[in-house]
């Protein structure tokens, strides 16, 4: 098989000592940004990235060093939601439900460990279904014209909110304030100046890295200030491994279902890391029926939301690698990592960057060993880091992002911009206009005002051509969908998941 | 009123559209005379799509939002101010005095004991220098500290 070839090659490429050393600090690097508090994944990706350019890695490195980050950050997630009941990240919040629990009964080592292989048993899943469907995708995306690629785009933003996305206008609007954002600087195709008021700085527009840290890490700093969060947790204590082998054996039908159903979810625009968990979590609950525990610590309840997550994350790498269209935050911030690494995301990467999509797919698979590996050894050591205060880790985090984007120009102007990017943030999550359109907003707006004028090019002017073949059609129709169902199924859907969640309290 | 929050966000919103949209008018037309898409024609778009956003917040805000009052709004400005004084003095300063000031008073004011908080933050800006400096060979500015 071709696609076989390929990845024999991308192994070659994400075996190199070099590589694999990244990939390894990676893991680990994701797991710490997963468990620790006020460290999302998005957000921890994001600090990265202004690192991975200034350190001058190549761009195989540089992606296979963040994919296993992203990789990481799923496993570390579920560290805090078993032993605190409070997720690290949203998709994580399944996992409290019969995580939290069993670490009550003096089972958070068991839980731990099931849901490291589960986690593993999901990401294995997921990346095999990303082996075997993108590249099929990516040779039907290379039918994609203009007008079918602006259509894509709005059908990205439109789902982007999700089905349990709370008020579409507002994804819309941070949508819209991003691609606005975008527009500053020189237009490419003509040279007019746009919105650069004759500041040098913003000839060249407005770097995204620099917008997208300001927006995560200086933002959740400003929250974690007012909240006064800073105290963290009492230490915890993990216990002794009980685990049997044969409830091991038991679980696995449960992982392999929520591993499937999570790469599902991730795939289909608008779903995601979350849906992926929780649909798995309540399948489960229904086919397992009267005879488990749920809620009460089953291990399946811990094992089936993780597997499903996992598999969602490889998922959602799907329509990012073919379409260069990410659904989630954190694939939006790897999409900035290539577009900053001079890649043209979509399906021609396929073939033009071959070696740098097989090697990170080949570095996801390597990637979870590794982690598989890690994480139930080192689970003493996450542990112990869970129990450091965000009042000291915080700063030293900000510090890190005003190292990281000083060292890509060294301009204090880039600082002043970045923390101006952070304020607008705190305010923005404060009224509840979600971050992340805003900066998908800000990478795919070049783009679409590049589609758009090609398809006017070549249709001489005539605005229909937009919607003129029946593909672009059909994504004109999903996208309406998209945000025409949150308002339907929407309120639906969030109350049985707050019903879910109604005995265990889940601060944000 | 409830809602005020959002309300106030469309205002700003829509007087931001108008500005945006009308500012894309102004455009001198692009050597080689007007092609079916200008530099205009996509801010265009983009600035009816907020204005209609914008209207629709005003006509139909959410609920609002908890918003930090007093103590609370005091540490953010706080917080604030001692990051721009960070972006302000890190090239004069140098990056470790710089560092351990700002780290130091972040996490002292999120309810660190003073020493331990400029502790972390001198311990911090000593690690990160010397990892930038002599391991990855990115220079940070080594201002008052530094040795001619």
């Amino acid at each position: 098989m071709e696609t076989l070839g390929f990845l024999m090659d991308g192994f070659a490429v994400a075996l190199t000592p070099y590589n694999l050393m990244f990939a390894l600090f990676g893991a680990i690097v994701g797991t710490l940004i997963g468990c620790l508090p006020g460290l999302g994944p998005a957000n921890g990706v994001a600090i990265l990235i202004p690192l991975a350019f200034t350190l001058g890695l190549p761009p195989d490195t540089a992606m296979i060093l963040l994919t296993s980050v992203y990789a990481g950050a799923m496993y570390g997630g579920r560290i805090s939601s078993i032993l605190l009941n409070i997720p690290g990240d949203e998709p994580a919040m399944m996992t409290c439900l019969d995580g939290y629990p069993m670490a009550r009964k003096g089972r958070a080592a068991d839980a731990l460990a099931i849901s490291a292989v589960a986690s593993f048993t999901g990401g294995l899943i997921g990346t095999i279904g990303l082996i075997m469907l993108a590249p099929v995708l990516a040779r039907f995306a290379l039918t994609f014209g203009p007008a079918e690629y602006f259509a894509l785009f709005l059908l990205a933003f439109a789902t982007l909110g999700g089905i349990t996305g709370k008020n579409p206008m507002k994804t819309v609007i941070a949508a819209t304030l991003g691609i606005m954002i975008s527009t500053v600087g020189i237009d490419i195709s003509t040279g007019t100046q746009r919105y650069t008021f004759g500041v040098l700085e913003l000839y060249e527009g407005i770097d995204f890295i620099l917008a997208i840290v300001g927006l995560f890490a200086i933002s959740e700093l400003l929250f974690f200030v007012e909240n006064r969060a800073g105290e963290g947790y009492r230490k915890i204590n993990v216990g002794k491994l009980t685990l049997t082998f044969k409830e091991l054996v038991s679980t696995i039908p449960t992982q392999l279902r929520g591993g499937v159903l999570g790469f599902i979810a991730g795939v289909l625009p608008g779903a995601g890391a979350s849906l992926g968990s929780f649909i798995s979590y309540t399948l489960e609950k229904q086919i397992v029926g009267r005879k488990g525990t749920f809620g009460e610590g089953d291990i399946r309840g811990v094992a089936a939301p993780e597997a499903g997550n996992n598999g969602a994350s490889s998922g959602a790498l799907v329509p990012m690698l073919t379409l260069g269209v990410p659904g989630s935050g954190t694939t939006a911030v790897l999409l900035a990592m290539l577009i900053s690494l001079n890649i043209t995301p979509g399906p021609l990467m396929f073939t033009q960057n071959a070696d740098i999509v097989w090697g990170v797919i080949a570095a996801l698979l390597i990637g979870n060993v590794l982690l598989l590996g890690l994480n139930i050894p080192l689970v003493g050591f996450f542990v112990r880091l869970l129990s450091i205060p965000p009042m000291y880790l915080l700063p030293i985090v900000t510090m890190v992002a005003f190292v990281g984007i000083y060292s890509i120009s060294h301009s204090a102007f880039d600082l002043y911009f970045m923390v101006a990017f952070g304020v607008a943030g705190y305010f923005l999550r404060k009224l509840e206009i979600p971050l992340v359109p805003v900066i998908l907003g800000l990478l795919l707006g070049p783009e679409m005002e590049k589609n758009l004028g090609h398809a006017l090019i070549l249709s001489d002017g005539d605005w229909s051509i937009l919607w003129a073949s029946p593909l672009a059609m059909g994504l004109w129709l999903v996208a309406g969908l998209g945000l025409v169902l949150p308002c339907l199924v929407g309120p639906l859907l969030r109350r049985r998941m707050n019903a879910a969640m109604k005995e265990t309290p889940v601060s944000d | 009123m409830s809602g005020l929050g959002d309300r106030i966000l469309g205002l700003g919103l829509l007087v931001l559209a108008v500005a945006y949209g009308w500012a894309a008018q102004q455009w001198p037309e692009p050597f080689g005379g007007a092609e079916s898409v200008g530099p205009e024609t996509f801010p265009t778009i983009l600035s009816v799509v907020l204005v209609a956003g914008s209207l629709y917040l005003m006509v139909k805000p959410d609920p609002d939002a908890q918003w930090p009052l007093g103590k609370s709004a005091l540490e953010l400005v706080i917080s604030l101010v001692v990051l721009v004084i960070y972006a302000l003095l890190l090239e004069p300063l140098g990056f470790v005095i710089a560092t351990t000031l700002a780290v130091g008073t972040l996490s002292w004011r999120m309810g660190a004991l003073p020493a331990r908080a400029f502790l972390t933050g001198l311990v911090s800006a000593v690690v990160v220098f010397v990892l930038f400096n002599y391991g990855l060979d990115l220079s940070l500015p080594a201002g008052l500290l530094e040795v001619s």
